[in-house]
């Protein structure tokens, strides 16, 4: 096996690895740091394939923006057992309807994301290994993104500021009632 | 091409040079600051007191390293080594230099130059709030937490600005790589094109590396010492390593992206260009430091997103329709 092969195998494997201590951690500080690392495992996954920009725009993104927002959510509450320190209540061994929520129900939707993961690999037109742009990708996708997607891009751009426009809404309406009693 | 090993040898010299000027900076730092306020500085350790670097290292290190009992261990101890890998990281893509012929074949002056550099100093930059945010929240102290949320707060907001002042350069350059950036600066440094981006740059510049006026996360009469005030000994030594080096790499942005890089007469070699305009304005670092008081937390904010980040906005605006009408 070549150097990129092992990088790849070794990226995945920490990714998937990291992406289950996210469900499995006990504080969910760990849990939100375990996910930053696999977005940063996902973004060296892309790197092996040449998709710097895609890289860069992950890290900046979902390590840079979105897991730090979350870290600040958990350091802002004020619950005993989010704010670390000693350890969480050990966890109980479930009984009744808690059966059915922890084994039973995750299982079912595991399986159901397998199926549909699957039936997409198998029936989606794969490009041409070889067709892979090589060069400045950052260009071709600025120039794709402008003119092929447009209409997608800018679509993704109004629902941006929608949601933009209803957080503020939401916020303020919050300050108001406080405001008032 | 490169081979693995000419990368792990520049890799290597670039880590030592950093560390040294880290060294060299606190010295240099508390000499000026001395200056400043007509008093001699360190003096006693070596000549000029430039042997004080090597006295606080060893003292750093024989210091003992405490962890507050109800800190959470691991995050504890994984902050300040987050903070040092983002720092040292950017370095990955910074040229310092035009690409020297040695034995024959060209040697480039960084580690790699991708075609997304700009990019990739931006993501290490965005990193850099977890060591901040993680060592303050993992400290279980009141002031650790508050100045963690605080530099959390302003690293966020100062970085939207930082990346829109940006963008004006990329356009003008039309390049991502910070070494086709450089040679766009051929005849006229950005600074002149760009004035208003430079300045919001610059302003960024200082909030992201979290100096004077902007060092509300460890403001010392406010919250002890911030989000390191549970940290001793190496563990502290590497935050201010940490602040040190992003000093030296925000210097080294401004430098590429308005300065004009490692263009300049020719009496000089390229590489003493970019040094002696990194080092420029890492005096003017310390200039601040010693003549501007810390802004209030509320004023920081406002400042950022309703005057820095407009202004951006209206850079960007301007120098997207200039560029559009003059191409």
């Amino acid at each position: 096996m070549d150097l990129s092969r092992v990088t790849f195998l070794t990226l995945a494997a920490l990714a998937t690895v990291s992406a289950f201590r996210v469900v499995t951690a006990s504080k969910i500080m760990h849990a939100a740091l375990w996910l930053g690392f696999t977005f940063l495992m996902v973004a060296g996954v892309f790197l092996t394939m040449g998709a710097e920009f895609l890289a860069a725009a992950q890290v900046l993104i979902y390590v840079g923006a979105v897991t730090t927002i979350i870290l600040f959510g958990i350091m802002l509450s004020e619950a005993a057992e989010v704010r670390g320190g000693r350890d969480p209540v050990a966890p109980t061994t479930p009984k009744g309807p808690a059966i059915i929520r922890r084994f039973i129900l995750p299982i079912v939707a595991t399986l159901a994301f397998a199926a549909i993961m699957i039936f997409v690999y198998s029936q989606a037109p794969w490009p041409d290994a070889s067709a892979a742009p090589a060069g400045d990708t950052v260009r071709l996708l600025g120039s794709a993104l402008f003119t092929d997607y447009v209409v997608p891009f800018e679509l993704a751009a109004v629902l941006l500021l929608v949601a933009l426009v209803g957080a503020i809404a939401i916020a303020v309406r919050d300050d108001h009632k406080e405001e008032q009693g | 091409m490169d081979t693995v090993g000419l990368i792990l040898i520049r890799g290597a010299i670039v880590i030592v040079v950093l560390l040294t000027a880290f060294a060299m900076m606190t010295v240099i730092e508390r000499k000026m600051l001395g200056y400043f306020q007509l008093r001699l500085g360190p003096n006693r350790t070596g000549p000029w007191g430039l042997l004080q670097a090597v006295a606080d290292g060893v003292k750093f290190i024989v210091k003992e390293d405490i962890i507050p009992r109800d800190a959470d261990r691991l995050v504890f101890r994984l902050a300040p080594i987050i903070s040092v890998f983002t720092a040292l990281a950017a370095w990955s893509v910074i040229p310092v230099g035009p690409p020297i012929e040695v034995g024959g074949r060209p040697v480039p002056l960084s580690i790699a130059d991708p075609p997304g550099g700009v990019l990739v100093v931006l993501a290490f930059g965005a990193l850099s709030v977890y060591g901040v945010s993680l060592a303050g929240w993992a400290s279980q102290s009141k002031y650790a937490l508050l100045g963690s949320l605080r530099a959390s707060a302003q690293l966020i907001s100062y970085e939207l600005s930082m990346g829109l002042s940006l963008l004006g350069v990329i356009m003008l350059a039309g390049s991502l790589r910070l070494g086709d950036i450089v040679a766009a600066q051929d005849r006229l440094p950005f600074l002149f094109l760009q004035p208003l981006g430079f300045i919001i740059f610059f302003i960024s510049a200082v909030a992201e590396a979290s100096r004077i006026p902007f060092d509300l996360p460890e403001a010392e009469t406010e919250l002890v010492a911030g989000y390191h005030t549970e940290y001793s000994g190496m563990r502290y030594a590497m935050f201010a390593m940490a602040e040190y080096i992003h000093m030296i790499t925000v210097s080294s942005m401004v430098t590429l992206l308005y300065l004009g890089g490692w263009n300049g007469p020719a009496f000089l070699p390229p590489v003493a260009w970019f040094g002696l305009k990194v080092a420029l304005l890492l005096f003017v670092f310390i200039w601040m430091r010693a003549s501007l008081p810390r802004f209030r937390y509320d004023r920081l904010m406002d400042f950022g997103w309703k005057v820095m980040l407009p202004l951006a906005i209206v850079n960007l605006l301007v120098t997207a329709v200039a560029a559009a009408l003059w191409a």
